[in-house]
């Protein structure tokens, strides 16, 4: 077993948050949220999301079909799962 | 806020509460039940009961994700981080303070396991792609909702020829244990406040067994309070007129069919266990995920020893009766002074999502509800 002290988690830079504490975990608690497309990266299927506080994240979007800049996509555990509406570029 | 203020509106609330008393029957007790964990804290955080007539009793279901997790499976897990140097394992933030037998990921992490917690599989992966001379093993949770996201993961790790990056699944599927809790004696139930993220996944279809074969109506429901009251009128005005459907009030989310190409991917990547144990409702037949023939170079359990032992749960925890809806938190022996989302003894006092967590937060200790007055 190692003894080397060793990062928590690597969760920075997300819009969501996932924690020990009473706030708890969005992933586990089956929590999606609505992000709007800020950059779409269509090779690699990732979109850059961006929420209202203005936090992004990468988000898998494979499973939603077509994306575009300023559409709102509902996002669990990094991953698109609907696709909300298609806005306007933010 | 878009999808949210409106769906938080006083006024609009006011006039839902009044629409289910004009639905309810007072000689008649109505028992619903909420399946998901989401929708608990809603009712907890909003004081959702408070607005209900004394006879609508909301009982609290299986659809937390951690809660369900049986202590076995966390004993595998530390095993897996603990027994095996090159090992980092990667899990989600709730699972770090799910008590096994004797001692959880925080602390296994505490005494020297490298243990990550990790907001997506994507996360792990990307560890495992800078990690290159260790393995990551991801300790994969939850239903429909985040299966997905793990099968995309395994997806790409293939593709991209990531060698070291392993997953020990425990993905649940939602039906099952609905109908293990319909049909078990312990529990009269009148309907359901359908799950709505994990709807987003399977669809409003697979539920509709409830009304065919149980006649209880399933309403599948959004999270924010206009959302939850709006389904309990829905179902509240089916048992008025004697029917039993499935309605989708979260239909600006859930469509009918889900999204098939979630479930393209699930398929691909996971097949059916022939039987899994949940904690608190024993083993269920075909209730959970494990990795398909294709994605065995990928399954930790493979790959690994693991103790596999069924553990009991301390005999103090009463959270399987929490789980089935048999018993409110307040009921159990433990809540509140033993067991505190601190220091809990029970999955469901981890999450923020399991009952007895949101029943401690929200300070619900109330034993008596106060009759609601329509004016």
């Amino acid at each position: 077993m190692t003894l080397t002290p060793q990062p928590l988690g690597d969760h920075t830079g997300h819009a969501g948050v996932c924690g020990t504490d009473q706030e708890g975990c969005i992933t586990c608690g089956d929590v999606a949220l609505a992000l709007t497309v800020k950059r779409v990266d269509v090779e690699r299927m990732l979109a850059l999301c961006v929420n209202e506080e203005g936090n992004t994240e990468s988000v898998e979007i494979a499973l939603v079909g077509d994306v575009t800049e300023g559409d709102e996509l509902l996002v669990h555990a990094g991953t698109a799962i609907a696709h909300l509406g298609t806005g306007v570029p933010a | 806020m878009k999808f949210v203020d409106e769906f938080r509106d006083p006024a609009l609330g006011r006039v839902l509460a009044g629409e289910i008393l004009n639905e309810v029957d007072p000689n008649r007790h109505y028992k619903l039940m909420e399946v998901c964990g989401g929708h608990t804290h809603s009712i907890y955080k909003y004081g959702i009961d408070d607005l209900l007539p004394s006879n609508v009793e909301l009982v609290h279901g299986p659809g937390c994700p951690v809660c369900v997790m049986p202590m076995g499976r966390i004993d595998d897990g530390i095993a897996i981080a603990a027994d095996n140097p090159e090992v980092i394992l990667t899990c989600f933030g709730d699972m770090m303070r799910i008590p096994g037998s004797t001692q959880s990921f925080l602390e296994a992490k505490a005494e020297g396991a490298d243990i990550r917690m990790v907001y997506s599989p994507l996360d792990a992966l990307r560890i495992a792609k800078s990690n290159p001379d260790r393995i990551v093993v991801f300790f994969a949770i939850g239903f429909e909702t985040t299966a997905p996201s793990t099968a995309l993961t395994l997806k790409r790790a293939k593709a991209e020829g990531v060698p070291n990056f392993l997953c020990v699944c425990n993905h649940v599927t939602i039906v099952p244990p609905l109908r293990a809790l319909l049909d078990s004696p312990d529990l009269r139930l009148d309907g359901f406040i359908g799950p709505g993220h994990v709807s987003t996944v399977v669809g409003v279809r697979p539920f509709e067994f409830i009304p065919a074969e149980y006649g209880k109506p399933l309403v599948t429901a959004g999270f924010e309070p206009l959302d939850v009251l709006q389904t309990i009128r829905m179902i509240l005005s089916q048992l008025r007129k004697g029917e039993a459907k499935v309605e989708n009030q979260y239909k600006r989310v859930v469509p009918y069919e889900g999204n098939p190409a979630a479930l393209k991917v699930m398929a691909e990547v996971f097949e059916l266990r022939p039987h899994f144990e949940w904690r608190g409702l024993g083993f269920i037949s075909q209730s959970a995920l494990k990795l398909s023939e294709a994605y065995a170079d990928f399954d930790a359990e493979l790959r690994y020893e693991v103790p596999g032992v069924r553990v009991a749960d301390p005999k103090a925890c009463q959270c399987g009766e929490v789980l089935k809806g048999v018993i409110k938190p307040w009921e159990c022996k433990v809540f509140g002074t033993a067991c505190t989302p601190e220091h809990a003894i029970g999955t469901c006092m981890v999450s923020p999502e399991g009952a007895c967590a949101a029943y401690y937060n929200y300070g619900r200790y109330a034993r008596e509800k106060t009759p609601v007055v329509n004016v």
